[in-house]
């Protein structure tokens, strides 16, 4: 019997489990444990384990790189791949393609994980959400074409914004093509023009919705230059697109009512500026008038006629002062002479005769002093009442 | 400019609206003369009758894109 080397009997078993069809391109189901990703390389190393038994499993980095969740220890998932031999360490090990989550919680798990792996990148930001337009010109519908969706959104336009014109793009919406169809469409329906477009599709199952709910079509809904508003048409689920999605409506004809306002309230706006225009029209025309008005009223003042009767009103005025200020002049001269009347009299030579005094003349000239006459002279005596002659008979 | 008409067909509904808008609010600044006003005011007319013909008249317009 030839002895054999360590390396060539692992060698061997790798060939022969290559070699056994019921071990390669296999699914196995399993939780997985001990889960590591290999900073550097990127390859994920995880044991796969069920209630009883565990196997080693490897992915390389170019494979995981198209996973759409991060694997995690106690997932419960499905490992495409198939069983070969790892020479140094002489055990066989799972060489896995794919891992897809396996069963509704695991599935919504992964789910979650994508939503906070997005959310993280931003993808659903509130500051990245743009208005929509008040009143688009074209609108686009990426959707399928046979379905329900595109014809609710048709008719609701046609009756509410007949004004707007529809881009209506095929789109795969559920299978494997339609998360590639869907981000497709929505590129199309941006170059042609669009300023909003509606991404979605008429109901259906949550699986069904899968195309809605990633990466790519998040993303592209993202990257897109116009407002995106999804309408899935799940009225309890959120799908990642509806996160992504500027504008999120629960169906279709919801999403078409909300991507362009009613012929209606454009007739109202119509008015209400017409409105306003005769209002501030009617205002300005009212104004002029108003200071035409004053200013005849100033100009009319100021006509010659006027000018004229003013300045005769103006004379009549100061006739009026003059004559008043005349008469009391005259009054105050008039007292003043009645006062100097008083006056006068008191001081009248007669008033002094009248109370004893005697006034004693020598012909014409009043006498003042003893020694102007001499005994013998003959001379008047003024008494207030009357006079008489009187002849000097002695002097002291 | 070949005729009136021509130019009224190119000129869109927003386009209209929206200078409607724009003559509302100068009308509303109310420094402006009133000649102006008044011919602003005769152009806004004009347009909220062809705005209100260009909704009655509308027909939404459908394009189809099969594939993607």
């Amino acid at each position: 019997m030839p002895v054999i080397t360590v390396s060539q009997i692992n060698r061997y078993l790798g060939f022969v489990l290559k070699g056994d069809k019921n071990l390669q391109g296999i699914m196995i189901k399993g939780e997985i444990s001990n889960c590591v990703r290999h900073y550097r390389s990127g390859h994920i190393y995880f044991t796969l384990k069920d209630d009883n038994s565990a196997v080693k499993a490897v992915m390389f980095a170019q494979a995981a790189s198209r996973l759409k969740f991060e694997p995690e220890d106690g997932m419960s998932v499905i490992v495409s791949g198939s069983i070969g031999v790892y020479e140094r360490d002489g055990v066989y090990q799972i060489y896995a393609n794919d891992i897809v989550p396996d069963g509704a919680g695991a599935v919504n798990a992964a789910l979650e994980q994508l939503k906070k792996k997005l959310a993280a990148e931003g993808i659903f930001a509130q500051d990245h959400k743009r208005p929509l337009p008040l009143m688009p010109r074209k609108i686009g519908v990426v959707t399928s074409l046979d379905g329900a969706a595109v014809r609710d959104i048709i008719n609701v336009l046609s009756r509410r914004y007949p004004i707007g014109s529809i881009y209506a793009v095929n789109a795969l919406v559920q299978g494997e093509g339609a998360p590639d169809s869907v981000c497709r469409g929505i590129l199309k329906a941006e170059s042609a023009g669009c300023d909003v477009i509606i991404v979605g599709r008429g109901g259906g199952s949550s699986e069904d919705l899968g195309a809605f709910n990633t990466e790519k079509v998040a993303y592209a809904i993202y990257n897109c230059k116009v407002p995106v508003i999804s309408a899935v048409g799940h009225e309890t689920d959120f799908t990642i697109a509806d996160l992504a999605a500027d504008m999120r409506a629960p169906t279709p004809s919801v999403a078409a009512e909300i991507a362009a306002p009613s012929t209606d309230t454009l007739y109202e706006r119509i008015d209400a500026l017409t409105r306003r225009a005769e209002n501030s029209v009617s205002a300005r025309l009212e104004r002029a008038r108003d200071r035409l008005a004053s200013l005849n009223v100033r100009l009319t003042g100021q006509s010659p006629e006027n000018r004229l009767k003013l300045s005769s009103n103006r004379i009549e005025n100061y006739t009026e002062r003059n004559k008043l200020a005349f008469s009391r002049y005259i009054e105050r001269l008039d007292s003043k002479l009645c006062q100097n009347t008083a006056r006068l009299e008191s001081l009248s030579p007669l008033k002094v005769l009248s109370r004893g005094y005697s006034l004693v003349y020598s012909g014409d000239k009043l006498l003042g002093s003893s020694e102007d006459i001499s005994e013998g002279d003959r001379v008047k005596i003024r008494f207030g009442d009357g006079g008489a002659e009187a002849e000097i008979i002695d002097k002291w | 400019m070949i005729n009136g008409e021509i130019m009224e067909e190119k000129v869109t509904f927003e386009e209209n609206l929206e200078r409607l808008g724009k003559i509302v609010s100068e009308l509303e600044k109310g420094d402006i003369p009133l000649e102006k006003a008044v011919e602003l005011y005769g152009e806004g007319v004009k347009l909220s009758a062809m705005c209100r013909k260009q909704l009655d008249e509308a027909q939404i317009k459908i394009e189809e894109d099969k594939g993607a």
